[in-house]
């Protein structure tokens, strides 16, 4: 399914440097979800070089990668894993391809579009609803977070809705 | 027979060179256009002239014809003017009497899908070249007698090998080291691979031997102030630092004076792990073997000066300076660790547990901090459990060192072995990338190593973190494709090499130029693996990148039989193709005097040229405003001569004229050919030894005979092979640009590039960019046109 064409596609999105490679594995484990993953950041470059786009489109990795760039800190070869990841969702979203986790970032942006920022209540509710698996330790540490304040039932305002707006138009216009 | 007296007789040979220069080049029709070219006798077109064939034809064609020059349109200069000047010497012309057309390396290899418009260029490169060689004149090397004695900078295993090889040989030695003794870093080792023989053991002997040798003056604690000179005659200035021990009393049995100094500091020569005093010897085999006070620490009790029964500490030495006068200088400054604490995530300098691979040196060695023990620096207990982390400050580019340090892997598999030899309970393991053991018998190390149940973990180490009871390690297993985090006792860092920082002043002050890894450049990154770009300079061992001992050793001494082959004669022929000065033309004006970078020139009333010491680049002359400063060679004459053959048919648009430096931009464009990279046929490249030469008068008159742009480039700024005249040149550009506005030339019609010899696909995407720039800047003069009410000329 054309893996030589996403392998050069990734490469461009995320920049030449992917083919100096040396699989050292500094990426991942300097990764604070690498735990989580199927397949480590690592694997995901391997794949990417291979051009094995399915294997690398299916991988949860994706998904969990919190962009806090310390792979891309620390990469001995200036490559950017972080870069790697984002031009696969960027593909992912493209193709239609999502993990089942992409309905958290839908209920997220639906939250931005209609009020202009998130309220963690409202967000884990509307989660919870159509992840009912998860919505027990949710309601458990909203709970707690509530009871503590850390955490506001009141989303609050905020200025320039029309700008937000704006902003959403121009992005679905491309 | 005199040249003035009656026209040049000369002879061009084309060279088909096979198919290189024949399968795009039409060289018969360059052969007849060669014919009719003025002061041309014979042409021919040769199937290979740089084959005994070849050459034959030229000698015979030399005593047949009575050739007073040959032209031969083939490769670069710089690759076969060497092979021809010797053919026509044979015949008995003077070997100056040869000039090259470069159609292979700037024409047919960089041209290969215009055969057309290549054999035109071609036809103007024979046409200059053989303008060029109408004006040459033949000149006489001198020689001159040279100093025999070396100076050998720096200490170490590099130095030591140089220097005993070159006293052996009969030459006189000044072996200069910065430190208080001899040795360098394989003195502080314990084993060394890949036979775990003792390092001071093998060491020591050729210690003793620089110590003893008659013919080697060992100065100790000692740095370069000032070089002057060239190859023969390096006038060498220095300074020994007081170690406020006399030497010649000093018998070397430091107890006596240490053990009563009240001062503990750090001790460098155990990488801070262990203490020694403020009056110290570095290591017990020092040479020479005399105590120093380290005045940073001393407290000046006098304490020592009580104790020696010698009678040897003396608070009022001074410094002292002394002069050299040597043929040949070998730089062996060695290099430094890389501070392993810039890896912030691994913890060295915060956690006591963390220590570097010379740290491990040391303490594995039986006389150092720990007498061979092993232990956690926190506690003082014996480690049970040892990780080495490979690749600390190498391969990495977040701290600016790309390369492999290529001994590390091998001395992290010898401590790992030596560690489990002593404790074969202990866990050793290595968190490599990968293993490199490429030497003689350095593989088999390897399986020794995992006999030996070390513990190969594939996977770069991302941080270190301390916890309670020991370090934790984060790894993944790239191997198992798991994260996982394993707890040591103790944590080693396999430090990469780095150039050396102190070497810099020496390398400053020699004019050497560096590699963008930092160490110094060596003449070619394989033929010439010893030899600096700078005659008479050599270098050897780490200063040139990192080695192991068994390579150092070998570079010191083919470093030395490169001196002797230099000395040996006791004298040197000198470059005859200098400067020099018409002294009815000179007005004293000094100018050239700051412009040579090799300080060559003194004005008493007119300027004087020190042949000895020009390097022949040109800068002055194109300096000199009343141009009174002339080349043996690349003339002005000659190079005016080539301009108007190249504008003389302007067979393209644009066309553009350029100036390239011999050294950098020419070898560029020499490597675009090679490479096969192409790009427009528009250009005409002269060479000139540096882009300093470029007079503002060439690139006037290149102008006015219609080139449509003028090129100049030279060495990449920083690292001009003459220094400066890159910036000389880029100098006088600016002005010329002004200069050009005025006029009502567009001053974009100059173009000024920097290109390295490595970097040919930049020079020819130069010359791309240009032609664009040009084409839409119009023919020469369209802006003049343009300027007149009436839009025409």
């Amino acid at each position: 399914m054309g893996g030589e064409g996403f392998t050069e596609e990734v490469i461009r999105l995320a920049g030449e440097e992917i083919r100096t490679c040396i699989q050292c594995g500094t990426c991942s484990s300097s990764c604070s979800t690498a735990h989580l993953m199927d397949n480590s950041i690592r694997k995901l470059i391997r794949l990417v070089l291979e051009g094995r786009k399915r294997e690398a489109l299916a991988s949860d990795s994706i998904w969990l990668c919190t962009s806090c760039l310390l792979c891309t800190v620390r990469c001995p070869r200036g490559i950017r894993p972080k870069a790697v990841v984002s031009a696969l969702r960027q593909i992912c979203e493209r193709e239609g391809i999502r993990s089942k986790d992409a309905s958290f970032e839908r209920i997220f942006m639906d939250q931005i579009r209609s009020s202009g920022r998130i309220s963690e209540v409202l967000l884990s509710a509307a989660y919870a609803l159509r992840n009912p698996d998860a919505a027990v330790p949710i309601m458990e540490m909203g709970i707690e977070l509530l009871s503590r304040g850390k955490v506001s039932l009141d989303p609050g305002s905020v200025s320039g809705m029309d700008e937000i707006q704006r902003i959403f138009r121009e992005f679905e216009n491309e | 027979m005199d040249p003035s007296e009656r026209p040049m007789r000369i002879g061009v040979y084309i060279c088909h060179c096979g198919l290189n220069i024949a399968a795009t080049l039409d060289v018969e029709e360059l052969r007849r256009f060669a014919e009719t070219l003025p002061n041309v006798v014979v042409a021919r077109d040769i199937q290979f002239t740089c084959s005994d064939a070849g050459q034959n034809t030229i000698k015979s064609d030399i005593a047949e014809f009575k050739l007073d020059a040959v032209v031969v349109a083939a490769c670069s200069p710089r690759l076969h003017e060497p092979t021809f000047r010797r053919t026509i010497t044979e015949a008995g012309l003077n070997q100056y009497m040869l000039e090259m057309a470069n159609i292979r390396e700037q024409c047919s290899w960089v041209h290969m899908d215009s055969p057309a418009l290549a054999t035109q260029k071609a036809k103007d490169l024979i046409a200059m070249a053989v303008a060029k060689a109408s004006l040459l004149h033949p000149l006489e090397t001198e020689s001159v007698p040279v100093s025999r004695d070396v100076l050998v900078i720096g200490g170490g295993v590099a130095g030591i090998s140089a220097a005993l090889d070159l006293a052996n040989a009969g030459l006189r030695v000044y072996l200069v080291e910065r430190r208080p003794t001899i040795g360098g870093y394989m003195a502080l080792l314990t084993d060394v691979f890949p036979t775990n023989d003792c390092s001071i053991c093998v060491l020591a002997p050729k210690m003793a031997e620089v110590y003893a040798n008659p013919m080697i003056k060992l100065m100790t604690y000692s740095e370069i102030l000032a070089i002057e000179g060239t190859v023969g005659h390096f006038r060498v200035t220095g300074v020994t630092k007081p170690r406020y021990v006399d030497p010649t009393l000093c018998k070397g049995c430091i107890n006596e004076c240490s053990s009563v100094c009240p001062v503990e500091v750090p001790n460098d020569y155990d990488f801070n792990l262990g203490k020694r005093k403020a009056i110290y010897m570095a290591i017990p085999q020092s040479v020479p073997l005399v105590a120093c006070i380290d005045t940073n620490a001393c407290i000046g009790c006098g304490l020592c000066a009580e104790a020696c029964p010698a009678d040897a500490v003396k608070y009022d030495q001074q410094s002292e300076e002394f002069k050299l006068d040597v043929g040949a200088i070998i730089v062996a400054t060695g290099w430094q660790p890389f501070d392993a604490s810039r890896k912030e995530e691994y913890g060295f300098g915060r956690y006591r547990d963390v220590v570097t691979t010379l740290q491990i040196e040391r303490m594995l060695n039986a006389a150092g901090p720990t007498r061979g023990d092993i232990v956690r620096p926190s506690t003082g207990e014996i480690a049970r459990s040892v990780a080495f982390i490979q690749c600390v400050g190498s391969r990495d580019q977040t701290v600016g060192n790309p390369y492999c340090s290529r001994i590390c892997c091998m001395a992290s598999l010898k401590n790992a072995q030596l560690i489990k030899e002593r404790y074969p309970d202990a866990d050793v393991a290595i968190h490599y990338i990968d293993i490199r053991a490429g030497g003689e018998g350095y593989e088999e190390f390897y399986l020794r190593a995992q006999r030996l149940g070390i513990n190969f973990i594939r996977g770069r180490v991302s941080s270190v973190e301390e916890g309670d009871d020991g370090l934790y390690v984060h790894y993944e297993d790239t191997l198992l494709g798991k994260t996982l985090m394993k707890r040591y006792d103790l944590v080693v860092l396999s430090i990469g090499l780095e150039a050396n920082r102190d070497a810099e002043v020496v390398g400053n002050l020699l004019g050497l130029s560096r590699r963008p890894d930092r160490f110094f450049e060596i003449a070619h990154p394989k033929m010439r693996p010893v030899e600096a770009h700078i005659d008479g300079v050599f270098i050897a061992g780490c200063a040139s990148g990192p080695k192991e001992i068994q390579v150092s050793i070998a570079q010191g001494s083919a470093a030395a039989s490169k001196a002797m082959q230099l000395l040996f004669k006791g004298e040197i022929e000198l470059d005859p193709t200098v400067a020099f000065v018409d002294r009815d033309k000179c007005i004293g004006c000094r100018l050239c005097v700051d412009t040579c970078p090799s300080r060559a020139i003194s004005v008493k009333d007119t300027a004087f040229v020190d042949e000895a010491r020009c390097k022949g680049c040109g800068t002055c002359a194109a300096a000199c405003p009343v141009d009174a400063i002339e080349m043996r060679l690349f003339s002005d004459e000659q190079i005016l001569a080539q301009i108007r053959a190249a504008t003389a048919v302007k067979g393209e648009y644009p066309f553009i004229v350029g100036f390239l430096c011999n050294w950098c931009s020419y070898a560029g464009a020499d490597l675009a050919g090679t490479s096969r990279i192409q790009y427009p046929t528009n250009i005409r490249i002269i060479r000139v030894m540096c882009a300093g030469r470029v007079d503002p008068s060439f690139v006037l008159e290149a102008l006015r005979r219609g080139a449509d742009g003028v090129l100049i480039a030279g060495c990449r700024i920083g690292e001009c092979h003459y220094v400066s005249g890159n910036l000389h040149a880029l100098q006088r550009a600016e002005v010329l640009r002004g200069l050009l506005k005025e006029i009502g030339i567009d001053p974009r019609r100059l173009k000024v590039a920097w290109c390295a010899a490595s970097e040919g696909d930049i020079l020819a995407r130069k010359i791309e960019e240009f032609v664009d720039e040009l084409r839409d800047l119009g023919p020469v003069g369209t802006e003049l046109a343009a300027a007149l009410p009436s839009g025409k000329v």
